[in-house]
């Protein structure tokens, strides 16, 4: 069941698996260049490794993971987003791996679609809608979804 | 900020006033002819009528009114601290305290009651002479040189000095000695003029400013010293000069013993320091500052880092500078977070008093090393377990009377809770003199619960440790004090999420002891930093005990299985290479740090152990939440993290591994 | 013998309040409405003390101290004058002036009484 969100909003875009996703831009702390990350043994996949930001222990997440794609090594291109997410109520910072970091765009309302059931390649429940971009279409996943299901 | 809301203060204040007013209540119960306690109390009301006012807890400040009107009594020997009035004035407490946190919600009809028990009582209770040579006798006083020259035309300006001599005497015991030095010759004296100056020794309860309010109107004309003389104060007036006696009766004898040496006297010498310096923070404030503190404690490490390889021998001096100032900015800021356990342990006073009565058994409760200092928010996070163990020693240790007496027992059970430093732990005990653990009730509820095999070897302080289990509780009956099969672990579960450990030990008859082992604060520790694979991992230094070599036939020799003779005895190893699921080729020669929590030890088989590393700890994300293994993470001297190991849970799995091991 | 104590106000309600207070306590109390009303009975009578507010017509607190001061029946005798906080300048001028004391005001009845045992005794 996806929530189509009519608002229109100021979005970071990135690479990720060969998609364009977009997330809200105010969410942002900062985009940082690969840092040294530290495994953690038993934790689930998609936060399984902590990295360092100014002195905070922060989880890692690779949302590829989480839709199922190809967990390519980091390239020149590979960046570390730092957003600040609600997890019930309490605001946790999670750095998002992503393939390649493109602008902060906005997105038109209008522009959003409901997620198709059918056709996608990945769960629609992780996801909030579908935004169009020129001939590109955009994927909006639902991030909070993302960190509290399984 | 909470700093601008007065009557926000007030409630902050106020809710210290009263836990102090508790504290004196509790120690005026004990002992009713000290003087302190009741000072204390009185102080306590009086500010809280005084301040409850002037901030709008007009219902809160004419209750206390009432209270304090009796303790007024009480100073002055007018009435006796009887054990009914103490009821009475804990049961008063109370009330305030909800008249303060919530007017509207209080029970106008409960605090009737009180007064008009508090009127009763205070009604023709004259106090027995005894009791008042007692109070006048009690210690928990300071002394003072007060030495006063008026102005010499003081005299003509209506100043008498004999009424300031007056003034001094009612505040305490004075000896009063006339510095008479500056008498002209008499040809040259001018009568009007004063010429003497007085030297008053005074034992007194009151502060300083009290002393100094005396001469209020002629302070500015007065050279007035007024400094505190260690007690006891050797008796110099005779070589000073003629004591003054003219007018005067003669000066109260000033103790000539100090304050006799009791075993709990050590809060009160605390609490009698002077408080006027102290400002008051917000808990965050303090908080935010450790954080700062702990980066620059890592800003400092990846610094020292990269100028290891420098050859600059300025930047390193500058280096070297650096550490030497932040090593003692976080050792101040520790600091500044320490309170003494005192103010836990206070709160138990009327615990007991409350659940013994309740109970229908007498105990006495003792503690020892309550000025020993603990982080705050250690203290806050101490109170539920600590509840929980006393419970327990009052309910189930603690015999009745009657079969304290059958077993050639003093019946007046016996709680002593202690505090102690051991390096840097802390040790905290709690002890009871009663019937002590019931092994064999233990290991037949462990069995029946299948915690342990029928007939398993267990040491005492294995068996011990099953009280910490889940829905473990052994007692027959259950009481509304305790009992329902929930505490124990509750307890076991907060102190290991404090890093702390639990040690039981017990005597058939004699009691039980429960010891609690807990580090000096939650913001950093010491570790032992250690590489697993390509990871690096910190173990809580405290819990090492060891760390040798693991020998190349180990695993020949024992056929797989994972022991390690030990001087003698078998210690289960894990492998952390296996738990971590790492696929990086082990070392060529292992090591194994020896772990211990409670009276269990376990090996970990490590790469190679890198060091000391002082931690500064950083909590886990919500989103490892689940992850057992790690306590918390850590940022290296590089800038990449490390996890800190729980030991409590490495030692359990290792427990089950063992277990798993066995049985198969 | 009861302390005897010279009230000075020119308000009739301040005097009767200090009359009140003190006689209650055992002192015997004479009102005048002025300094120079005060310093007339000051010269009949031998005062324990003397309680004045500075601010009076016809003559001032601080002349009454001033003179009182240089009648030798009155070195030595407590002068005890009424202020309010705002009156520190006052406060220095009186104390030269020769005062013993002040109470500021307004006061509570009890600290009056206090003020008066602390100055002259009971």
């Amino acid at each position: 069941m996806a929530v189509t969100d009519t608002r229109s909003f100021e979005a970071l875009t990135l690479g990720l698996g060969g998609e364009i996703f977009a997330i809200d831009a105010n969410s942002v702390h900062e985009i940082l260049d690969v840092v040294p990350q530290t495994e953690v043994p038993g934790a689930p996949p998609l936060v399984g490794r902590l990295i360092n930001v100014r002195g905070k222990v922060v989880p890692l997440a690779d949302l590829r993971i989480r839709f199922g794609m190809d967990c390519t090594p980091p390239t020149i291109d590979t960046r570390i987003v730092v957003v600040e997410i609600l997890l019930d109520d309490e605001p946790t910072v999670v750095g998002l791996l992503a393939d390649k970091v493109h602008e902060v765009t906005s997105i038109a309302g209008a522009s959003i679609e409901d997620t198709p059931d059918i056709g996608m390649r990945w769960n629609p429940d992780l996801i909030k809608g579908i935004g169009k971009r020129g001939d590109d279409f955009i994927v909006i996943p639902d991030i909070v979804r993302i960190f509290t299901t399984h | 900020m909470t700093g601008a809301d007065p009557s926000q203060i007030f409630r902050e204040e106020a809710a210290e006033l009263l836990a102090a007013l508790e504290t004196a209540l509790l120690h005026l119960e004990q002992r009713p002819a000290d003087r302190e306690p009741l000072d204390t109390a009185f102080r306590a009301l009086h500010t809280i009528k005084g301040s409850g006012s002037m901030f709008g807890f007009e219902a809160a400040a004419s209750f206390t009114h009432h209270l304090e009107s009796a303790f007024d009594r009480m100073r002055k020997g007018e009435l006796a601290a009887t054990p009914a009035m103490i009821g009475i004035a804990l049961a008063a407490k109370d009330h305030i305290r909800v008249l303060i946190d919530d007017p509207a919600g209080a029970d106008a009809a409960a605090g009737a009651g009180i007064l008009a028990r508090l009127a009763e009582q205070s009604d023709g209770a004259a106090m027995s002479a005894s009791l008042r040579q007692d109070l006048d006798d009690a210690d928990g006083r300071a002394s003072w040189r007060v030495r006063f020259r008026l102005a010499p035309d003081a005299l003509e300006r209506g100043t008498n000095p004999l009424l300031l001599l007056d003034e001094l005497r009612e505040l305490g015991d004075a000896g009063v000695v006339a510095l008479t030095g500056d008498i002209p010759p008499l040809e040259e004296l001018e009568p009007t003029l004063c010429h003497v100056a007085w030297e008053v020794i005074l034992t007194t309860t009151h502060p300083r400013s009290t002393i100094e309010d005396v001469f209020i109107f002629v302070i500015d004309e007065t050279e007035l010293t007024i400094e505190p003389v260690p007690v006891p104060v050797p008796e110099r007036e005779a070589e000073q000069g003629p004591v003054m006696t003219a007018d005067l009766p003669a000066p109260a004898p000033v103790p000539r013993e100090p304050a006799a040496p009791k075993a709990e006297a050590g809060p009160e010498k605390a609490k009698a320091q002077p408080a006027a310096n102290s400002i008051r923070v917000p808990a965050e404030r303090l908080d935010d500052l450790m954080d700062q503190v702990g980066e620059l404690v890592i800003a400092h490490a990846r610094l020292k880092q990269l100028v290891s390889d420098s050859v600059d021998l300025q930047i390193k001096s500058v280096t070297e500078e650096i550490e030497r100032l932040s090593n003692g900015l976080r050792d101040i800021t520790m600091g500044i977070r320490m309170v003494p356990v005192e103010s836990l342990f206070g709160r138990f006073r009327r615990l007991v008093r409350d659940l013994s009565q309740e109970l229908g058994k007498d105990v006495a409760l003792t503690m020892s090393g309550e000025e020993t200092e603990l982080d705050k928010t250690m203290i806050e996070r101490l109170n539920d377990p600590l509840v929980h163990i006393i419970r327990n020693s009052l309910d189930h240790g603690l015999e009745p009377a009657a079969d304290r007496v059958a077993a050639g027992k003093p019946p007046q059970g016996r709680i002593h809770l202690s505090a102690r430093h051991a390096g840097t732990r802390v040790l905290m005990t709690i002890r009871d003199d009663g019937r002590g653990l019931d092994r064999d009730r233990i290991r037949a509820k462990a069995e029946e619960q299948e915690l342990i095999p029928p007939g398993a070897k267990l040491s005492d302080a294995e068996l011990f440790q099953l009280i910490f289990h889940p829905g473990f509780s052994t007692a027959r009956a259950l009481t509304s004090v305790s009992g329902r099969g929930i505490g124990m672990d509750v307890v076991k579960r907060t102190i290991d999420g404090l890093r702390g450990t639990i040690e039981v030990s017990s005597t058939p008859g004699g009691g039980t002891e429960i010891t609690l082992g807990l580090p000096l604060t939650l913001a950093i520790i010491d570790g032992l930093l250690v590489r697993v694979g390509q990871g690096r991992y910190v173990i809580p230094l405290f819990a090492v005990e060891e760390c040798v070599e693991l020998p190349p036939d180990v695993e020949r020799r024992h056929a797989g299985r994972n022991f390690l003779n030990i001087r003698g005895a078998l210690v289960p190893f894990l492998r952390l290479r296996d738990s971590f699921g790492v696929r990086h080729p082990p070392d060529l020669y292992q090591k194994i740090v020896i772990i211990s929590s409670g009276d269990r030890r376990v090996g970990l088989v490590v790469d190679q152990v890198l060091g000391d590393h002082q931690t500064v700890i950083k909590s886990m994300s919500k989103l490892h939440a689940d992850v057992a293994s790690f306590s918390g993470a850590t940022i290296l001297g590089d800038g990449s993290v490390a996890l800190i190991l729980d030991i409590a849970q490495i030692v359990a799995a290792g427990q089950v591994q063992d277990q798993r091991r066995e049985a198969s | 013998m009861a302390k005897t104590v010279l009230a000075v106000d020119d308000s009739a309600s301040m005097r009767q309040m200090v009359k009140l207070t003190l006689s209650t306590a055992g002192y015997q109390v004479v009102e005048a409405a002025d300094g120079r009303e005060a310093l007339a009975k000051a010269k009949g009578t031998a005062f324990d003390m003397v309680l004045t507010d500075l601010n009076m017509p016809n003559m001032d607190g601080l002349t009454l101290i001033r003179e009182l001061r240089t009648l030798s029946t009155y070195r030595g005798v407590p002068i005890v004058f009424l202020t309010t906080e705002s009156d520190a300048g006052k406060k220095a001028e009186a104390k030269t002036a020769g005062a013993t004391a002040w109470i500021v005001k307004p006061f509570q009845q009890d600290q009056l009484l206090n003020l008066v045992r602390k100055i002259i005794g009971t």
